[in-house]
């Protein structure tokens, strides 16, 4: 959707730091809200980290504005406090010797026309005289962004911005950061472990595993079309790996699932939407080509919907109604038909 | 609550407290109450007692000066190069005052490897004069303020730096509006040791700055002189002494180690 923007930041980072090495491009255009996600020790912050300055990159180049901020290997690097990219910290890390205000307008030259802008929307107004100690969790990180918004940053950075939160207040934060952000219009680059945050906040998902990017799509491909096995995990899809065989996928264990695709050879990674999985007491008629027999391992209810987790020839999960498990008469240990239709699975190629 | 600590243990620090204690009350219990205004107002003593106070402050001062850019320095080291720093920085906390008094003479005297050009460049001579008592109480005070700036930063989540930065503070800017308003406790807290350590000075005073009374003779050295000579004039300095160095401990219990 905002493809005929141009970019703001552009960047190839490498940083390796003892085993460990982060190698990921990273994008972002005006006035893009860019989620980052992934497991624990990704390398997540030391990408932010790396964005802003204070690591040195082991290959590659950070640009903003077209302008190079960085480029390995050679020395007119801008210093971070010169970068024009603000940083909000997953515990807001204000200044405890300075009042709201006064943190708000560290990074402000004189005008603070625009710091009395800021405190309304993130409501905030009536905190000003307060010392950080005093504050919330959830108004730390108010306070944290306005005072990272109150310098005008080119490009935001915010490293789990709604982590300290309880589930209210992470809700309207959510809400809260989400509104000032768009009519900032400075680009952002959010990290999250929560796909609530990323689906309700970000324009694209850029997916960190192991120090590589492992997916960089919209919320709609990343929760259709999940790429690795994480994040298959994450939008709650079924996800395997097998050796495709014409319009066959053959998975490690010994299932066969067939496919609606032609020409299937070698590794590929198979998708399957759980709410595509049909659940019935009796071997199903007609006898679609994907039907296992299995038995229920766990349901777990999320609102209206039961998530059937199911084992037999392979763990698969199934999204049903509560009204269907009540129809079915199925507990935890009954023995159910799984079936899915061709059309259903889908097929990726598999990641290195 | 906290749990209740074996007899043993109790009686064991009854015994260590009375011995520690014992010297102290024994000093208390000899001083002549009724004579101390006319002891403490001799002009030996009111000299030596200025003397005192004005060198130790200024001392405690270039403690700080000296002592927060080392500090600074060896926070952001690590390994065998911070070791070796940080034990040539503290070596005149543990060095006998004598031999740092020495030390400063073969620095700083007439004929020594700075004093020398000092003297023949603006005429500057430190042995045996007020300067000189600064600089001995200095040599000897600045490791404690170097200790507990550096535990400080150190303690100090190196992410405020970052936060700084990243809201367009300049290295000197996020310095002196964070970092140090953020570690004032430690700092506090290593001029007041200073402080305390540059008033009980002896050894190197003695040494480098000689013992002229009315010029270079601190309060130490006059209770030194005072014992051969008069022994209440000498109680009555000591318990001056006593007094401040408790009044520094006292107001410092929170924060020379952490107290709940």
């Amino acid at each position: 959707m905002n493809d005929q923007l141009k970019l703001l930041l552009e960047g190839r980072i490498v940083v390796e730091r003892g085993p460990f090495k982060l190698d990921a491009e990273v994008n972002v255009k005006q006035a893009e809200i860019v989620a980052l996600m992934g497991p624990n020790g990704a390398g997540k912050t030391t990408l932010l980290e790396a964005i802003l300055g204070w690591l040195p990159l082991a290959d590659g180049q950070v640009l903003l504005d077209g302008q190079t901020l960085e480029v390995h290997g050679e020395n007119r690097t801008v210093p971070t406090h010169e970068r024009e990219i603000g940083m909000v910290f997953q515990d807001g890390l204000l200044f405890p010797h300075l009042n709201v205000m006064r943190n708000i307008e560290f990074g402000t030259g004189s005008s603070s026309t625009h710091v009395s802008e800021l405190l309304e929307p993130l409501e905030i107004t009536n905190l000003v005289d307060r010392y950080p100690e005093e504050l919330s969790a959830g108004q730390r990180q108010r306070v944290a962004l306005a005072r990272t918004l109150a310098t005008a940053p080119k490009l935001v950075l915010l490293d789990e911005p709604l982590g300290a939160l309880d589930v209210t207040g992470r809700v309207i934060a959510r809400k809260l950061i989400g509104n000032v952000l768009r009519s900032n219009g400075a680009g952002a680059l959010v990290v999250t472990h929560d796909p609530a945050d990323a689906f309700a906040l970000a324009d694209r998902i850029l997916v960190l595993e192991g120090g590589r990017v492992t997916q960089c799509a919209p919320p709609d491909q990343i929760r259709t079309r999940p790429a690795t096995k994480w994040v298959a995990e994450l939008v709650g899809w079924n996800f395997f790996e097998g050796d495709g065989n014409g319009s066959l996928v053959e998975l490690a264990d010994g299932v066969e699932i067939a496919t609606a695709h032609r020409g299937l050879d070698g590794p590929v990674a198979v998708t399957i939407n759980p709410t595509a999985v049909a659940l019935y007491t009796q071997e199903p008629t007609g006898s679609p080509r994907n039907s296992w027999h299995c038995h229920v391992e766990s349901i777990e209810f999320v609102a209206d919907v039961a998530r059937v987790s199911l084992v037999g020839p392979f763990a698969i999960s199934a999204d049903v109604t509560r009204a269907a498990v009540a129809e079915l008469g199925i507990d935890t240990g009954s023995a159910v038909w799984a079936s899915l239709k061709a059309t259903e699975v889908g097929i990726q190629p598999l990641q290195g | 609550m906290t749990p209740q600590l074996p007899r043993l243990l109790r009686l064991a620090a009854f015994v260590a407290v009375a011995v520690v204690a014992a010297p102290l009350f024994s000093l208390l219990w000899r001083i002549p109450w009724s004579e101390l205004p006319r002891l403490l107002s001799t002009e030996v003593v009111v000299d030596a007692l200025f003397l005192s106070l004005v060198t130790s402050l200024v001392a405690a001062l270039l403690a700080l000066l000296i002592g927060i850019p080392i500090a600074f320095q060896l926070s952001r080291m690590t390994g065998i190069s911070a070791s070796t720093l940080r034990a040539v920085a503290t070596l005149p906390m543990v060095l006998p005052p004598v031999v740092g008094g020495a030390a400063l003479l073969f620095a700083f005297g007439r004929r020594g490897l700075i004093g020398e050009t000092l003297d023949n460049a603006a005429g500057l001579v430190l042995p045996y004069t007020p300067a000189g008592v600064v600089i001995a109480n200095a040599f000897v005070a600045t490791p404690f303020v170097v200790l507990t700036v550096e535990s400080g930063l150190r303690a100090l989540d190196p992410r405020y730096e970052l936060a700084a930065a990243s809201l367009g503070a300049s290295p000197l800017r996020s310095t002196l509006r964070v970092v140090l308003p953020m570690i004032r406790s430690s700092i506090v807290a290593g001029a007041f040791l200073a402080w305390a350590r540059a008033l009980g000075e002896f050894g190197a005073t003695i040494t480098f700055a000689g013992n002229v009374p009315g010029r270079t003779q601190t309060l130490p050295l006059a209770v030194f002189v005072a014992m051969e000579a008069d022994r209440d004039a000498a109680l009555a300095m000591s318990l001056v002494l006593v007094f401040i160095s408790l009044i520094v401990l006292v107001c410092l219990r929170d924060r020379w180690w952490p107290a709940k």
